[in-house]
């Protein structure tokens, strides 16, 4: 008797009844050819399960969380923050570029944003905001893929501007922005600050704000955000 | 049913909806957009689903007909700018998928060549770990579809990732 795949793959998987089984159990019995196969997609969706599964046990991301933590309201902002290609597509290029950068708080002033108790984030370099202190430290070495919740900084995506060099999303304190590296460091060409050092985890607060960094982001984007991979080799390299 | 509840349930969900979302995008960032998509219609459309059916099943089911139509979407798109397109790089979307593609691990490139729907029976069924039958009816086909399907995709998945 034979057993075709079908037959030998509702066995792995545990369906069928008790004689539909039985009868694979005796076919397996006796043929090792037939015991091979069931090993082969046993193995198979081992490595399956035990590739995706790691997923549902990490931590989920905020944005994700977030979705069902807050008023409805406040969804939509956040919705908008979101990066699709969608997105990408309606904002080719530069062109939309001036208008949001002229809808955010560029050039806050350097020395007034500091996260509490651990001293500026912000300095003014020739006319160029710089990020220094933790806030300089975040953006060299922490992934996003990797950022902890109760993390001083929080890094949004990393991705390459369309000069070819690397800039990263960041949230910090009241100040949320773009940080890209030049050879002086971290240049801010985006910074948005809600006014106030808000509490960790306010949305109210830093919402709109993120949407439009986050925006901006998406424009100034050549290719595709940094994957985790990429994005850690990319630190690796020191962001060259 | 009390306010609160449904958000609720919806938290407990994400993580499993994660992992379902990131074996059927491409990678772990076009996944969490998937997933954000997939939360999203589900609040705006939340008085259809009915309390005491399955969330879980009522989610799975919002999550993959968005990513089909963003899947029958990209296709259409290589098709206009890609006619020439070689067949070699079916479920990706460009030079810029496959570079990135580089270190993406063999278990998602394996997926990513499988057809959309052997892969999102695969990710019912070997993944989410569904019964065929709950697998069938999330994907509203017949259960001999289903087995076809899920055994032409395991079949494969045995050739790309054994046969080296």
């Amino acid at each position: 008797m034979t057993i075709d795949d079908e037959r030998l793959i509702a066995y792995a998987d545990g369906e069928g009844g008790e004689a539909e089984r039985a009868e694979v159990e005796r076919a397996l019995a006796t043929d090792p050819e037939l015991r091979e196969r069931l090993e082969t997609h046993r193995r198979i969706a081992a490595r399956l399960s035990g590739h995706y599964g790691p997923v549902a046990e990490a931590p989920v991301p905020d944005r994700l969380a977030a979705l069902l933590k807050k008023p409805d309201s406040e969804v939509i902002d956040f919705a908008s923050a979101r990066i699709t290609k969608e997105q990408k597509r309606r904002l080719p290029g530069w062109g939309s570029w001036g208008a949001i950068a002229a809808s955010l708080a560029v050039g806050v002033m350097a020395g007034q944003l500091a996260l509490p108790g651990r001293g500026g984030v912000v300095e003014s370099r020739q006319g160029q905001l710089i990020a220094r202190g933790e806030l300089a430290k975040a953006l060299d070495v922490q992934l996003a893929s990797a950022t902890a919740g109760d993390a001083n900084v929080r890094i949004g995506v990393s991705f390459r501007d369309q000069s070819g060099q690397y800039c990263r999303t960041f949230e910090a304190g009241g100040l949320s922005g773009i940080g890209c590296r030049s050879a002086q460091g971290w240049n801010l060409p985006i910074t948005h600050s809600s006014g106030e050092a808000s509490a960790q985890g306010d949305y109210r607060q830093a919402g709109s704000g993120d949407a439009l960094v986050m925006e901006a982001a998406t424009t100034m984007m050549r290719g595709e955000p940094l994957g985790p991979e990429s994005e850690q080799k990319a630190r690796d390299n020191g962001w060259r | 049913m009390a306010t609160g509840a449904f958000e609720d349930e919806m938290l407990a969900l994400l993580p499993r909806l994660r992992r379902f979302a990131r074996s059927l995008a491409r990678d772990a960032s076009d996944a969490d957009d998937l997933c954000q998509l997939a939360v999203e219609r589900a609040l705006k459309s939340r008085e259809q689903w009915q309390p005491g059916t399955r969330l879980d099943a009522w989610m799975y089911r919002i999550m993959r007909n968005i990513w089909i139509d963003e899947a029958r979407a990209r296709t259409r798109r290589a098709q206009t700018f890609a006619p020439e397109e070689d067949g070699m790089n079916v479920g990706d979307d460009g030079h810029e998928a496959i570079e990135r593609n580089v270190a993406i691990s063999e278990v998602d490139r394996a997926m990513a060549k499988l057809p959309d729907e052997q892969r999102e029976v695969i990710a019912l069924v070997l993944v989410e770990g569904l019964a065929y039958k709950e697998a069938a009816e999330i994907l509203e086909i017949p259960m001999g579809t289903l087995t076809s399907r899920l055994v032409r995709g395991r079949q494969a998945l045995v050739q790309m990732l054994e046969a080296a």
